[in-house]
This record gives structure tokens, C-alpha cells and sequence, in this order.
């Protein structure tokens, strides 16, 4: 008994202890639920130095505007809904106006207009709390560039709310694509990230296929069949000039991706009815085997860090995923999941490798951590394929197409959490894309 | 032993060693197939097998022999004709994506009408903007978002209706996790066939008609609540100076938790802000309001400093906008809560 009254009289010392304690101290709470919704925004038009600049720097506004809300993370507020107006860029903003609109953020800027010279001024301030988020930047450039200096805009507002690099400011490498299925003319094209300025590098005379961006985002390679057999070929964007990549007499090459140094090339080589992974050095031309397996090794695609591959392959009867050192040598299955696996990816972060996955008559487009783990399909569709990262590595770009003679190859993407599925406008049909890096 | 016995005993072993040697209890053996077999080696039967094992792949594979003559590189080929600059062309606007709109949301099951299709044990959510903790349907498409539902009143009704004209709200549609594509039902349409609800019950009148504000005091009043200002003229007659009391009890704890958590918007945060804990301390009014300058980071945890820096921002912002109205705290234990540590712990959002 004598025990029993002291351990309650222990146990009501420690209670009063801790109740002492916490009036001494703040109140705390752990918040360990919260929401998932694009942040509302505000951008109303810049303001011009100029008459003569006032078209643009409404046109910019709508450009930031559109980059933003199309991550699916942002929500503009539309103009017809703002009750402050900016008619100065250096004067204080008024947040209340903005606070009553539930703008979260709100970027002010101004353009000023010098014969083709434009500089584009702009701030962003988070409104609830009524600071400046960064300090105000400014970009330069021609009147001619005013798009791209819109994105680099959107960039640094995008990177200054979520922590992460943007991808505005960045091209898309295609295969445009006209004529029903059975006629098909394909040429490549490249167009900003948005389908804007659309430029064609090649003509329709042969089918090309898979372009891919080297590491700068100056060159592009592809595989043509211009002698009947698949040929990879070199192309500097800026010049539009090509060369073919020698490989064997009597080999088809095909599948090839750059490496991070920029100056290797891994592709697939088939020869004898084997197809093999190998690696050529662009300067010099050569050639290293890094997989001699009987059975069909292609699609490889470096790591961020340079140091492995991972590649698809038929070895274990059903096409899957492969990882193994950049230098070729013993490999290690990371798909186990049910279906076929194929054209791998690595993320430009190094976390997540995409892929396209088939199974039960339908396909996917999916991400999955490097070891295999945590496998995550985002899409699904009749025919969807050909992954695709964002500089970020964010979000995905891929193709997708519709069902029937008459169907359609068109661009989609897609954000690594699946949401926010939309089609990217091009002219006419388009396969195959390739994100660049950033732009300088 | 007598005679009869032995021959008794000669008899029985006779008959018993006849049983044993003679096969009595012995019984034919099974019928069993015979084949030929042929031993071969590990590498014959790696090339019959095919691909159904992994070969195993070199270490350092052969160098393989470089091309006969190694060509200097066509640079002289007539390049393909240089893409035209000058203007692109128009694009045709893009495709809608048709599975991005928002089924209708299918009928409720009622208890009289008759099942058509047998139930999922798990019905697939619905896409949705907006992930939150608790699932929210749809809301009519008249109603203007606010965290509490209310009907619309109609200003003609308001002679009649002891009830003030209000406009109808509602919360905004949200899912409690993320639905991709590849997720969601193939079947989409109502599996019940629907029928005509019942008339809405009419409410009774209340007992006592209060004085309906005028028009001018409701809009001033509407806009200084939109622009978060505190009318001087009308001092708040609830919230006296401020006693201390007793501590906070789990429920006041909940609901102050629940309401920052409703503001709380880790979806423009990047992976690694996402990985942050942050601690961060506010310090707030007797009214419930936050003050602003007073919020600052304590501590965080999981994450560099720019990610901290985000986190930091996101929760800041939760703070400010869902405490901008003064959150429901009981202002006799406001020495209780004048000063809050709150710990933003993202992990479960991770996992959306």
C-alpha cells in the first residue's frame, strides 16, 4: 500500500512538473497535414517607359502568366479580377488590394524600350507577408528575344517561390510529323518549350527518328535512314550542319544519347542479328562494346554523375529495365513489375529514371527511383512513349498516339506527380521529343 | 516337448519360411516408362536455353577492332536547306484533354434505388486540384470557395426570412490524395440509377427577427473584413483584456492545428523544401491575430538552407492567411497561447 501511494504522489509530481513547464514555455503544435493546390498569383501588365513599349510589356505579362500556370503549381488570378492597379514600378504596393483577391504572389515589373534594345525589369513579393521575394532583377536583350526574356523572367519567380530551377527558358527537339500512317514524312524540328517558334532542321526526303540534345543544347543526334539503313548523324543546331557518326560496314546504329562530357556517344549496334550497347568517343571515333549478351540491349541513357546506364533489354524473355557501370561489366534488373519495360531515361536531378511500360493493351509512361523502388505510373493511354526530362526534372514531355488510321501523334506533359496532364501545341502531328538544358 | 508339438512347431516354420521366401506378400512392381537420356555440358544447354538466362557479361570487353579507314568526317555534304526564320508557323490550339475534366460526380447511393453494377470494395477518388486532408466534393458552381458552407439567401426572400442575404459558399473541391491517369477507373459512369430526391424540408421560422444592417454598413463591413482591417467604430465585445487561465486542453490544441493546416500549401514546394521540417514562432494578438513581424524560424531540420528558406515562406504564409480573421482560441488562456512554436513536418504530404 505503502508503495501504491508512492508512485501516485511520483506520478502527480510529474504531471504538475510538466504542466509547470509548459506555462513557462510557448504553446506548440506539430502541423503534419496540409494541402496540395496551385498558389494564386497576380502579374498585371508591366509597366512601359514608353507608348511604344506598351504592347510588349503586355505581352510579356501574358507570357510569365502562361509559364507559370501551365506547371500546374500556379494559379493566375485574371486581370479582370485585380482591384489594385500598378502604374509605377518603384512605388510601395498597396497589398491589401492584393490580399483581397487572395493573390499569394504578385510580380511587378517594367519595360523600357531603346530603338531594338529591351530591358525587362521585375520583382516579386510575397503578399501576406508583404516582402520581396529576392531582389528585383533586370534582363537585356533585342526586341527580337522579348520571349525568351519573358521565360527568363518566369524562371527566377519560379525558382524564387519553389526553391527549384525552372525550365522556361528551353527548347524542344522533334519529329514533325504530316501524311496519314501508311505515308508518313517526318522531319526534325525544334520549337521553344511552349510549341513557340517552330523551326525545321531537316527536310521530309527520309524518315528520321529520335533526336536527342547534347549536354550544351548546341547539338542534336539522330538516326536517319537516308541509305536505307538507320544512320546516326550529328547536327549543330546553330548552322544546321550534320555529319554521320562512322560506325561498321553492314551494322545499323540506332538509339544514341550523349553522355554528360557532351564529347561520348552511347548507341545500340546491331550486327549479326545481336544488338549491343556501345560508347564512341565523337573525336577520335572509337568505338568501346560495353554488353555482349545474345540477346537485344538498347535505349541506354546516362546518369547525371556520368557513371552508369541504364538501358533496356530482352535478356530475362521480356524487355526490361538494366542498370550497370558507364564502362560496360555485370548489370543489375531494376523492373519487376508486370508488362514491358522500355526507353529508360535518367533524371537530370539523378533521383528517378522515366520509362514506358506496356501492359494488358495499354501504355504508360512512368517513373521509378534508380534502384527500381517506388515505381509510379503517371499516364495512361492507346500508345503513349518516348520520356522525356525538364532541366528541372520535374516534368516529363512524351508522345502520345491515337487510336485508328487516322490516328494522331501529338506531345504531351506531364509532372512527376502525375497531375497536370496537357497537351503541348505543335504544328500538325509531332513524335519523339527531346528537352534541351536551360539556355544561356 | 512331446512329438505332436514338434511337428507342429516344423510345420508352422515351414509354412511361415514357404511365405516369406515364396513371394506371398510381395506385390508386382508399378508400370514405368523408360527414356534415353544424354548428359551435356553447361554450355550446351546455356545455347539451348537462349535467352532465358542472364548471360553474364564481360568485365572488360574486347576493344572491339576500329573501322578499316577511319574517314575524315563529310563536313563538305550539302547540308539541308536552313530552316526558314522568318515567320513560324501558326500552331492550331492545342487538343483539351478530355480525361482533365471533372467527371460528374456520381449519384449517392440511395436506399431504395436499385443497384445495377455490384460495388468496388474501393472506389477510385476523383482527380482533384486540390489534395487535402479531409476529401471535399464538388461544389455548386454558384458558390464563391470559403472554408465554411453556406446557402445562398436571396435579398426578395429577406421580407420574408428572418435570415440575412448571403451568397452561397462553399470549400473548394479537393481529393485526399494524388489521382494520375494511370489511376483512375475506366468506368466512370453512376453504377445506381439515380432517383428524384425527396422535397427539402422547410425550416421553421426563428423566434425572434434580429435588425437587418442596412446596405451601406454591410458592404463597408464586407470590404473592411476583404481588406482585413479592424473597425474601430465596433470594438469587439468578446474579447476582454486578456486573463490567464487554465492551460489549453487537446481539443483547443486540435482546432488550432487543424485550421493552420488549412492553409498550409506545400504544393509549390520543391522536393527537397518537402523533405524541411521547419520550426517556426508567432506570436499572436489577444484578438487571434498573428503578428506579422514576430514570425521567424526557430529551427529546421531535413534540408540546406534555401529549402529551409522555402519552407520557412510556405508556412509563414499559412500563418498570416488562415490567423488573418484571429483564430478560434479562448482568449481566458491567452497567456497560454500568446506566444506558439508550431513544427512544420511535411513528411506525410511526401507521400501524396
Amino acid at each position: 500500500m505503502k508503495r501504491f501511494l508512492l508512485s501516485v504522489l511520483l506520478g502527480w509530481a510529474i504531471a504538475a512538473h510538466a504542466a509547470m513547464a509548459q506555462d513557462g514555455g510557448p504553446l506548440r503544435i506539430e502541423i503534419t497535414e496540409g494541402v496540395i493546390e496551385p498558389m494564386p498569383f497576380a502579374v498585371p501588365d508591366f509597366v512601359p517607359d514608353s507608348p511604344a513599349a506598351g504592347e510588349m510589356a503586355a505581352q510579356i505579362a501574358r507570357v510569365i502568366a502562361a509559364d507559370l500556370s501551365g506547371t500546374g503549381l500556379f494559379r493566375e488570378i485574371p486581370a479582370q479580377a485585380h482591384i489594385g492597379r500598378v502604374s509605377d514600378f518603384s512605388a510601395p504596393v498597396k497589398f491589401a488590394d492584393w490580399k483581397a483577391i487572395n493573390a499569394q504572389a504578385l510580380i511587378t515589373g517594367a519595360v523600357s524600350m531603346s530603338g531594338n534594345r529591351v530591358a525587362v525589369r521585375f520583382r516579386v513579393w510575397d503578399v501576406f507577408s508583404g516582402a520581396e521575394l529576392g531582389n528585383g532583377l533586370q534582363f537585356a536583350g533585342s526586341a527580337d528575344g522579348w520571349r525568351r526574356m519573358a521565360h527568363k523572367v518566369a524562371d527566377a519567380v519560379y525558382s524564387r517561390i519553389t526553391g527549384e530551377g525552372g525550365y522556361f527558358d528551353s527548347r524542344v527537339v522533334f519529329v514533325s510529323e504530316s501524311g496519314p500512317k501508311n505515308d508518313r514524312k517526318k522531319r526534325l524540328a525544334i520549337m521553344d518549350y511552349d510549341g513557340a517558334n517552330v523551326q525545321y532542321l531537316t527536310d521530309s526526303a527520309s524518315i528520321v527518328l529520335a533526336p536527342r540534345f547534347s549536354p550544351t543544347g548546341d547539338r542534336v543526334l539522330y538516326t536517319s535512314f537516308e541509305t536505307g539503313f538507320p544512320r546516326i548523324y550529328v547536327l549543330d543546331v546553330g548552322s544546321v550542319r550534320r555529319r554521320v557518326l562512322e560506325t561498321r560496314e553492314g551494322t545499323m546504329s540506332f538509339a544514341p544519347r550523349f553522355a554528360p562530357d557532351g564529347q561520348t556517344v552511347v548507341f545500340s549496334l546491331e550486327q549479326g542479328g545481336n544488338t549491343d550497347i556501345y560508347s564512341m568517343d565523337i573525336g577520335s571515333g572509337n568505338m568501346t562494346r560495353l554488353t555482349s549478351a545474345p540477346s537485344i540491349e538498347t535505349a541506354p541513357s546516362l546518369s547525371p554523375d556520368g557513371r552508369q546506364i541504364v538501358f533496356e533489354s530482352d535478356r530475362s524473355g521480356t524487355p526490361q529495365l538494366y542498370v550497370m557501370p558507364v564502362g560496360g561489366g555485370s548489370a543489375t534488373r531494376i523492373s519487376f513489375g508486370q508488362g514491358r519495360y522500355g526507353t529508360p531515361v535518367w533524371s537530370p536531378r539523378g533521383d528517378l529514371i522515366a520509362f514506358t511500360k506496356q501492359n494488358k493493351g495499354r501504355f504508360h509512361i512512368g517513373v521509378m527511383r534508380t534502384d527500381g523502388s517506388e515505381e509510379r505510373l503517371l499516364t495512361a493511354s492507346f500508345l503513349d512513349e518516348g520520356p522525356t526530362w525538364a532541366p528541372n526534372g520535374r516534368v516529363i514531355m512524351f508522345t502520345r498516339e491515337s487510336k485508328g488510321a487516322q490516328g494522331r501523334s501529338t506531345l504531351y506533359s506531364v509532372d512527376i506527380t502525375g497531375r497536370n496532364l496537357r497537351p503541348v501545341r505543335t504544328p500538325g502531328g509531332a513524335s519523339d521529343p527531346s528537352w534541351s538544358p536551360l539556355q544561356d | 516337448m512331446q512329438t505332436g508339438t514338434k511337428i507342429s512347431a516344423l510345420a508352422h516354420g515351414l509354412l511361415l519360411g514357404w511365405a516369406f521366401l515364396g513371394g506371398v506378400f510381395q506385390s508386382d512392381p508399378l508400370p514405368y516408362e523408360v527414356q534415353d537420356v544424354s548428359v551435356i555440358s553447361a554450355e550446351e544447354f546455356a545455347l539451348m536455353t537462349g535467352q532465358s538466362r542472364t548471360p553474364e557479361v564481360r568485365e572488360a570487353p574486347a576493344e572491339p577492332e576500329p573501322p578499316a579507314a577511319v574517314e575524315t568526317p563529310d563536313v563538305t555534304a550539302e547540308p539541308d536547306p536552313p530552316p526558314a526564320r522568318s515567320e513560324p508557323e501558326v500552331a492550331p490550339e492545342p487538343v483539351p484533354e478530355p480525361i482533365l475534366e471533372i467527371p460528374p460526380e456520381p449519384v449517392p447511393p440511395e436506399p431504395e434505388s436499385a443497384a445495377l453494377v455490384p460495388e468496388t470494395p474501393r472506389r477510385p477518388q476523383r482527380p482533384s486540384e486540390r489534395i487535402a486532408p479531409e476529401p471535399v466534393a464538388p461544389p455548386p458552381p454558384e458558390a464563391r470557395p470559403d472554408p465554411v458552407e453556406r446557402e445562398e439567401v436571396a435579398p426578395e426572400a429577406q421580407n420574408d426570412s428572418t435570415r440575412e442575404a448571403q451568397e452561397a459558399t462553399a470549400p473548394e473541391e479537393a481529393a485526399t490524395e494524388i489521382v494520375t491517369e494511370a489511376e483512375e477507373s475506366a468506368e466512370l459512369a453512376p453504377t445506381r440509377s439515380p432517383r428524384p430526391a425527396a422535397r427539402p424540408a422547410r425550416r421553421p421560422p426563428a423566434p425572434e427577427a434580429p435588425a437587418a444592417p442596412s446596405t451601406e454598413d454591410a458592404v463597408a463591413a464586407a470590404l473592411a473584413e476583404a481588406l482585413g482591417e479592424t473597425r474601430e467604430t465596433a470594438p469587439t465585445p468578446t474579447r476582454p483584456a486578456a486573463p490567464s487561465g487554465p492551460p489549453l486542453n487537446a481539443g483547443e490544441k486540435e482546432a488550432l492545428r487543424v485550421a493552420v493546416s488549412s492553409c498550409w500549401n506545400v504544393g509549390s514546394l520543391s522536393s527537397e523544401a518537402l523533405a524541411t521540417t521547419v520550426v517556426v514562432a508567432v506570436s499572436l494578438s489577444p484578438d487571434g491575430k498573428p503578428q506579422t513581424e514576430t514570425i521567424r524560424l526557430m529551427s529546421s531540420s531535413g534540408g540546406g538552407d534555401g529549402a529551409a528558406k522555402q519552407a520557412f515562406e510556405a508556412a509563414r504564409r499559412a500563418i498570416i492567411r488562415c490567423g488573418a480573421k484571429g483564430f478560434d482560441l479562448p482568449v481566458e488562456k491567452y497567456d497560454h497561447w500568446r506566444d506558439i512554436e508550431m513544427t512544420f513536418n511535411p513528411e506525410r504530404m511526401r507521400i501524396k
